[in-house]
């Protein structure tokens, strides 16, 4: 691994991260503001029966309790696209978009090999998605501490909410990383670990929504991150083992396929 | 220098490259010596970007092997980009970096002292007013110079130049053509393609001619000048002679007192066979590598 272009990875995404890592904590203090005020709301037109439990749910969180409200606030598509602009933008970008630039073969030009330009990148990549999670998580704890909510939570799980988390979108970071060594300009690379994100974040909603599609949550790794649960004391080890295959897959395939690929002059 | 001393700078035998059905480089046998200059002619998709790509070990090579500074391009590879500095054709650079980061960076990756930066920045006329601009602000000639001080500026026992001059105006193109002296003057390898055959006629000491990704020739550049043919026109007082059967001159035209000719052989044998006190105009055309080159353009054959 390249320490220098770990670093100018991470150079790189530097301006683009502290405007996410704002935005994540503000987005985490928010959800147990909203907690606070919709929870009792929200659990009385569930109990009159008025409004189906199932649409007042999103994905596997809720509003009707604090850990629900965090699923639901780190499944939410605003929590998705602050850390998928890294997980799948950057990832997905990162060798395809300097293939397509040229900037690539400068770069190979140097004594590095393949592999230890995939870890460089890879590692920041993985660095910068973690600041996110945990920028968001933060901002969710820090907003249940200015609420006086934190008794609902078992905060000792916090560091296996991290882990799982970061499972899960290190999947997504390792999935745009492979497709980004797999096609020559960023177009394709991006359309496929975008369409990865979206069919995940699918079958989790779909399955949340309808009763009888309920089966199709277990195939959506956004669903084996639930962090109301783990923050509950109801943490599933198989998730955390489902993530970090998910996560190890595309990364023994890059392994393979990239120092054997063939970098013919960009077009 | 680095390296294992070695008499051979680039080696490679029956080098063969295909994408599919498509044949970018075949049976490619070609050594390249120490300390020389060497050049890579050929037209656009003859396999000049496919050769260096393979040499220094983007492309994997479908058949055959080649060495560079004694070391195997497949299983050396990372060494071999240690020791060898290379420009892209058309090169791109970091648009968010300064010059001077773009440098600061690709050495440090290389992971050797820019010991040469500072020579080839006042060489190529980029002072550090220039270095601290965004490449994003730099021409086309400037982005050029930067690649040559990126391949450069550590100093490489080897450089593969690819396309060097393009976007280089003519009093640059004239500094780099000082570098490449001084660097052969210093006994450092250069491996250069190019379409521009005056370059290649003023700098090298070889040249190779590929063609559909086969080698059709490699020569000296002295030998290859020696060989070609010469446009000769003589004017005469009075009527033209008969020169039809004169040795190694063939085309001829007549056109009254003027005769127009192509002069194969050599250029002595041919004044003392035509002197004549009736010859008042002799113009012999400078020779060019370009008409050389054509000779071997001329024809649809491609050897087998």
């Amino acid at each position: 691994m390249s320490t220098r272009l770990l670093l100018q990875t991470l150079r790189w995404q530097r301006v683009r991260l502290a405007i996410v890592v704002l935005a994540g904590i503000g987005w985490g203090l928010l959800i147990p503001v909203i907690y606070g005020a919709f929870s009792d709301v929200m659990r009385d037109l569930a109990d009159s029966g008025a409004f189906p439990r199932e649409l007042m749910s999103f994905g596997s969180g809720s509003l009707f309790t604090l850990p629900g409200a965090i699923t639901l606030g780190l499944q939410h598509p605003l929590a998705i696209a602050m850390l998928g602009i890294f997980a799948v933008g950057a990832s997905a970008t990162a060798v395809a978009g300097e293939r397509a630039r040229g900037t690539l073969e400068v770069l190979l030009a140097r004594p590095i090999s393949r592999l230890a330009l995939y870890f460089s990148i890879l590692v920041a990549l993985l660095l910068t998605v973690l600041v996110v999670l945990v920028a968001i998580l933060g901002g969710m704890v820090g907003g249940s501490a200015i609420q006086g909510l934190t008794d609902e939570l078992d905060l000792g799980q916090l560091p296996l909410v991290v882990l799982n988390g970061f499972g899960v979108w290190a999947a997504f970071t390792t999935f745009g990383l492979a497709a980004s060594i797999t096609f020559d300009r960023p177009g394709p690379a991006i359309g496929l670990s975008l369409g990865y994100l979206m069919i995940n974040y699918f079958l989790e909603i779909l399955g949340s929504l309808w009763a009888d599609a309920a089966w199709t949550q277990d195939y959506s790794l956004l669903h084996h991150f639930d962090a109301g649960a783990i923050l509950s004391g109801d943490a599933v080890p198989l998730d955390l083992v489902i993530v970090f295959v998910a996560a190890i897959v595309p990364v023994i395939y890059a392994l393979i396929v990239f120092p054997r690929r063939d970098l013919a002059a960009p077009a | 220098m680095e390296g294992t001393p070695s008499t051979t700078a680039i080696d490679t035998r029956a080098l063969t490259k295909h994408y599919g059905s498509v044949r970018a480089l075949s049976e490619l046998t070609l050594e390249v010596r120490s300390g020389e200059i060497f050049g890579f002619l050929g037209p656009n998709g003859a396999g000049k970007s496919t050769t260096i790509r393979t040499l220094l070990g983007f492309l994997h090579p479908t058949s055959g092997s080649a060495r560079v500074l004694g070391r195997d391009v497949v299983a050396d590879s990372v060494e071999i980009r240690r020791l060898t500095g290379y420009l892209p054709g058309g090169i791109a650079l970091y648009d968010s970096l300064t010059g001077e980061q773009v440098l600061d960076y690709l050495v440090e990756m290389q992971g050797r002292e820019p010991h040469r930066r500072a020579e080839l920045c006042e060489r190529l006329e980029l002072p550090a007013s220039v270095l601290k601009r965004k490449v994003r602000d730099y021409s086309r000639g400037m982005r050029q110079k930067i690649g040559v001080v990126q391949a450069l500026q550590h100093d490489p026992e080897l450089a593969i130049l690819d396309e060097p001059t393009e976007g280089l105006d003519p009093l640059m193109q004239q500094a780099f053509y000082r570098i490449l002296d001084d660097l052969r003057r210093e006994g450092r390898t250069v491996f250069f393609s190019s379409h521009v055959l005056s370059e290649v006629e003023r700098l090298c000491d070889r040249v190779a001619i590929i063609r559909s990704g086969r080698l059709m020739a490699v020569h000296d550049v002295s030998e290859l000048l020696a060989r070609r043919r010469r446009r000769v026109t003589l004017r005469w007082r009075g009527a033209a002679p008969d020169l039809t059967s004169l040795p190694g001159l063939v085309d001829v035209q007549v056109d009254g007192n003027r005769i127009i000719g192509t002069l194969s052989g050599e250029v002595a044998g041919f004044v003392r066979a035509i002197a004549s006190p009736n010859l008042e105009d002799l113009t012999i055309e400078p020779a060019s590598l370009e008409e050389a080159f054509l000779e071997y353009y001329a024809t649809d054959e491609v050897p087998a």
